[in-house]
């Protein structure tokens, strides 16, 4: 009894210690050259990355690496992460994150604050083999560079050959891609569909990302206005044509409804995705007993576009730089690392020496779930296109947002008006300090 | 008789002993202090204050008296005040499952309280009905998920057999939603009022029955006279329990809607609310809820104990009286 | 005659009461362990089997998902049952003693004040604890507690519902002359508490330590605002995370395995406790 009231009573006077101490500057922290950590913190909001770095990094001798893995739905990687990033400079060195991953959809809020460090402060260059955009990507205002990205991500559409078939009564990707070069063509495809019995896609929001990723404007404006770029009312009126004419589902993007389609029985015919798509999303099609293998294809599709992409960042503070660089170089200039993540991962790796030797060798084939056809080919002429512009930091939650509102309209539960007077809410919600339309 | 000794041994307590009881309760109120109170002051300290995070950049706190709650109760282009809207889920999910919930449970503890019913294996019914409690709420909400989700097996029977068509989303419906929130409720707790609920009647004096029986009351009369008004206070125990559980509803809707409260945020109920704010960082916001839940929860409270209580102190008294007078 | 006539009508609508409950109680048990049954059920199954619907007789994949799930690299599943295992436990023996501590502080002796006490512990006990949260939060983050077992574990010690039944337990269990023959033998009051009176709450003691170990083994809000670290993690967290778990893995049979697993402790601890917990509430007739 006695220890317990006296532990109680420690704890009260810690707190009064504890909420005397200064806050510190993060910048602070970034100390000159010193003896390398023995633990590696990363935190991550999935696997993905997690199962390449344990194949084809070696971790160096004496370092322990820790995962801290939160899931990006509702913010939560980002929450998590915000507040471990405030509490780096008064963290102890091992506690300290030394990398951390960030998506297309909200990179630039870190590499555009203190928490991330210059790669060229432990020695790492950039690469003339690395995509245009990954590095733009990556760096802040003036450019400084923050991290690299282990993946490029252009995006095509994958389309199942024995329904392309039926409808089309071909399945050879050049005719297949002739019949849907563009959005109208792309519609009237998915009538014909339609009429054989098939779904054009099978989530309503499939398309979103060839449309969201080719706006002219961002989704805030300078005076932090909210904002609809032609491309997203393009999705939304093409979605509620498809949606009112039965072209696509009524699911979600990861919901297990669409991923069902893509069982041997499944009845639809295009998916959207870039190479990350094949592993991530599609591991139905890839099932041994229901699967499908072998009978899809890709195609550039009505737009180009890219979707997401996993980018390393080196964070403010870490005591283990020389890993950072070791790490950033494995997954971005090794040659033998980038040709494996081709070859055994079907990843589209940011290295183009690579890609245009896969792209030009009549021997390569995807098997694993494609018929032989060289994918990576159709991935390069893409890459070329994908440009940088028009984020911001709000973009996850956003796009997230807009489309949970919007599928309770499309599946017929509430109005189009309130579907957005919803979203407007929940725009004020997350970020209290986005104007949006009156409402 | 009784109670005199008590006294008598209690004041020769209040001289020696009194300190004792101060240590003992001390542990208590230091935890409280700690870990209720003063959180609980922040709150409200707070909710005046203007703190949130835009990205990584914090705004804030600047002081901005009531905007907050100003903020809470301005109505939207629809001409919906929201925070009066998710009291309303709440307190409509809450009742959904509550009422069969106690139903239930009054008529199970009565059952098994019944020597004239005299039901075998109780040990079992008792063990099983509390089980439900036992799954959490998260891993309950995914079952209900998967189970009524467009791909699921419910979905694909009901179609099957021709009940409803094979559009039919029970994810897009207020009424198959929300029931399904009060169905979970409803199976989680209705074994944990059952066993409360039965240690009430198994503590009313047996000899009250008989003489009711005696009196040539029926079992209606039995029940409504003697056993509700002598179990009223442990009911207004789990009533009031049971309603702060309801206030609390949070974990049920937010993993089967996802957090979206979907349809139209009619199964978005006050605590996920709060929670957006709070896991968004939004402080300001999210002290001025906490701030309207106290105070709701309070309200609520006071009205059930005064209302419930005072209604059967009556009729009971006079049932003493008069069973006084038979002896 | 007549008499014996109402007798057999008494008896066919006992019989026909009978009946009616039975069908009642088989309802409800159907109800309550079809939850089980298709968790097991469905742990057995693949993916690919998943997708077919229901399936009354379990398959062959058991093993197999049990091995998936235990092993998976982001949901440590036996570190996230031992987090909440020492959670839970921490808390339900806390919550016990402390409360019964301050029902007999309050109960067994008397001093200034102690009406006023009582009084205000009936009010808080209103008060949800989402309402404190956000300061309870911002405290943490401060003492940078938040991936810590103490601020899951020590706010247990101040339980105002299990306060009110120990309270009311005692009431009608704990005769003072008992407090008072130990005073005499010369026991110390600390001594007299764990030694004479803990034993005598047992029943109380049990009811209470399953249903906060329960509740704190379930709770899943303050839990998932403070945790972050995969080694901090609990069980509810971790449930809650398969929802938007991994695609690239995603296999619904090592789902329900993770389900199952996460239930299991609390089953097995309370089906070996189900009939001391029951005695325990009924004998203590918690009195109003």
């Amino acid at each position: 009894m006695k220890k317990l009231l006296a532990i109680l009573l420690a704890a009260l006077m810690l707190l009064s210690v504890v909420g005397c101490a200064e806050k510190k500057d993060p910048t602070e922290a970034n100390a000159p050259a010193k003896p390398q950590g023995k633990v590696f913190n990363i935190y991550a909001w999935n696997e993905e990355f997690k199962g390449f770095f344990e194949k084809y990094y070696t971790v160096p001798e004496g370092v322990t690496v820790n995962w801290i893995i939160n899931p990006s739905d509702n913010g939560v990687y980002q929450q998590k992460l915000d507040e471990a990033l405030k509490g780096q400079a008064n963290a102890k060195d091992d506690d300290k994150i030394d990398m951390f991953l960030a998506e297309a959809d909200y990179i630039g809020k870190y590499v555009d604050s203190a928490y991330t460090m210059d790669v060229t402060s432990f020695g790492f260059k950039n690469a003339s083999t690395m995509y245009d955009y990954t590095i733009k990507a990556a760096s802040d205002s003036k450019g400084v560079c923050k991290g690299v990205s282990f993946q490029c991500c252009p995006a095509a559409v994958i389309y199942r050959k024995s329904i392309a078939k039926d409808v089309l009564g071909t399945d050879d990707p050049a005719e297949v891609q002739a019949a849907m070069d563009s959005w109208e063509k792309f519609d009237a495809l998915a009538a014909k569909a339609k009429e054989k019995g098939y779904y054009m896609t099978a989530s309503f929001a499939e398309t979103f990302r060839a449309f969201s990723n080719n706006c002219t404007k961002p989704w805030v404006d300078a005076n932090n206005n909210l904002q609809f770029d032609p491309q997203i009312t393009a999705w939304m009126d093409q979605t509620e044509n498809y949606i009112k004419n039965g072209y696509t589902l009524t699911a979600g993007v990861w919901d297990t409804e669409k991923t069902n389609q893509m069982f041997k029985d499944g009845k639809t015919m295009c998916f959207f995705g870039p190479a990350w798509y094949y592993n991530f999303c599609m591991n139905n099609a890839m099932d041994a007993e229901k699967g499908c293998v072998g009978d899809w294809r890709i195609v550039k599709g009505p737009q180009a576009y890219f979707w997401g992409g996993t980018w390393l960042l080196a964070a403010t503070g870490s005591d283990n730089t020389e890993m950072l660089k070791d790490i950033f170089e494995t997954f971005t200039v090794n040659e033998d690392v980038c040709t494996k993540l081709v070859q055994n991962e079907n990843q589209y790796p940011n290295n183009t020496k690579i890609v245009e030797k896969f792209a030009k060798d009549s021997s390569y084939g995807n098997t694993a779930i494609l018929d032989g056809q060289n994918d990576i080919a159709v991935f390069a002429e893409l890459a070329k296109d994908i440009k940088w512009e028009n984020h911001t930091n709000y973009d996850q939650l956003l796009n997230e947002g807009l489309q949970n509102k919007l599928q309770e309209f499309y599946n017929g539960s509430v109005s189009k008006d309130v579907a957005m007077k919803n979203f407007y809410n929940y725009v004020k919600e997350v970020y209290a300090n986005i104007n949006v339309p009156q409402n | 008789m009784e109670r005199k000794i008590r006294r008598k041994d209690g004041s020769l307590r209040s001289v020696s002993y009194a300190k004792w009881g101060y240590i003992f309760i001390v542990p208590f109120f230091l935890a409280y202090l700690i870990f209720t109170l003063v959180p609980q002051f922040l709150t409200v300290y707070n909710s005046f204050f203007e703190n949130y995070q835009d990205g990584l950049n914090q705004v804030g706190p600047n002081y901005v008296g009531l905007d907050n709650y100003k903020t809470l109760f301005t109505p939207d282009s629809a001409g919906t005040v929201r925070i009066v809207k998710y009291v309303a889920n709440t307190m409509i999910m809450w009742f959904a499952g509550a009422v069969p919930q106690f139903v239930i449970a009054l008529l199970l503890a009565i059952f098994f309280t019944s020597y004239r019913l005299n039901i075998k294996g109780q040990g079992f019914f008792k063990t099983v009905i509390y089980m439900p409690n036992l799954i959490m709420a998260a891993a309950f909400s995914m079952l209900f998920f998967t189970l009524f989700s467009r791909v699921g097996p419910i979905q694909a029977l009901l179609v099957k057999n021709g009940w409803i068509d094979a559009s039919f989303d029970f994810f897009s419906h207020r009424i198959t939603v929300r029931g399904m929130i009060a169905t979970m409720n409803f199976l989680m707790w209705f074994g944990n009022t059952t066993i409360v609920l039965m240690a009430g009647i198994m503590g009313i004096d047996q000899a009250l029955f008989e003489s009711a029986t005696l009196d040539g009351a029926n079992a209606w009369q039995v029940f409504f006279r003697v056993t509700m008004p002598l179990l009223m206070p442990i009911f207004v125990y789990c009533l009031i329990t049971a309603m702060i559980g309801g206030i609390q509803m949070f974990d049920v809707p937010q993993v089967l809607t996802k957090g979206n409260g979907a349809p139209d945020e009619t199964t978005r109920t006050l605590v996920m609310y709060l929670n957006n704010y709070l896991t968004n960082k939004n402080y300001g916001m999210a002290g001025a809820i906490s701030v309207i839940i106290f105070i709701v929860t309070g309200a609520l409270g006071g009205v059930v104990y005064k209302m419930l209580v005072k209604q059967y102190k009556e009729p009971q008294r006079q049932h003493r009286r008069r069973k006084g007078d038979v002896l | 005659m007549r008499a014996l006539s109402d007798n057999a009508k008494g008896k066919i609508k006992l019989t026909i009461l009978r009946v009616i409950v039975y069908a009642i109680l088989a309802f409800l048990v159907f109800l309550c362990l079809f939850f089980f049954y298709l968790m097991i059920i469905n742990a057995s199954r693949s993916n690919a089997q998943l997708a077919t619907g229901f399936e009354i007789l379990p398959k062959e994949h058991f093993i197999d998902n049990l091995v998936n799930a235990w092993n998976d690299a982001s949901i440590n599943i036996p570190r996230g049952m031992l987090n909440s295992l020492i959670i839970a436990l921490a808390t339900a023996v806390l919550t016990t003693y402390f409360s019964a501590l301050t029902a007999y502080g309050i109960h067994a002796y008397d001093f200034k004040g102690k009406k006023f006490v009582f009084t205000f512990i009936m009010a808080i006990m209103m008060i949800p604890a989402q309402v404190s949260a956000l300061g309870f939060v911002q405290m943490m983050n401060k003492f940078n507690m938040n991936n810590s077992y103490i601020p899951l574990i020590l706010p247990g010690m101040a339980a105002p519902v299990v306060f009110f039944y120990m309270k009311q337990y005692m009431e009608s269990v704990l005769p003072l002359d008992i407090v008072a023959a130990a005073r005499v033998d010369g026991s110390g009051e600390f001594r007299t508490f764990n030694t004479i009176v803990l034993p005598l709450l047992k029943p109380a003691i049990a009811v209470q330590m399953i249903f906060s170990f329960v509740s704190s083994w379930n709770n899943y809000f303050i839990p998932a605002l403070l945790l972050d670290k995969a080694e901090m993690k609990t069980v509810p967290i971790m449930i809650a995370q398969l929802r938007s778990a991994d695609y690239s893995k995603f296999d619904m049979g090592k789902v329900y395995m993770f389900i199952l697993l996460a239930i299991l402790p609390v089953m097995l601890v309370y089906i070996i406790l189900s009939k001391s917990i029951i005695k325990g509430v009924t004998a203590g007739s918690v009195k109003g």
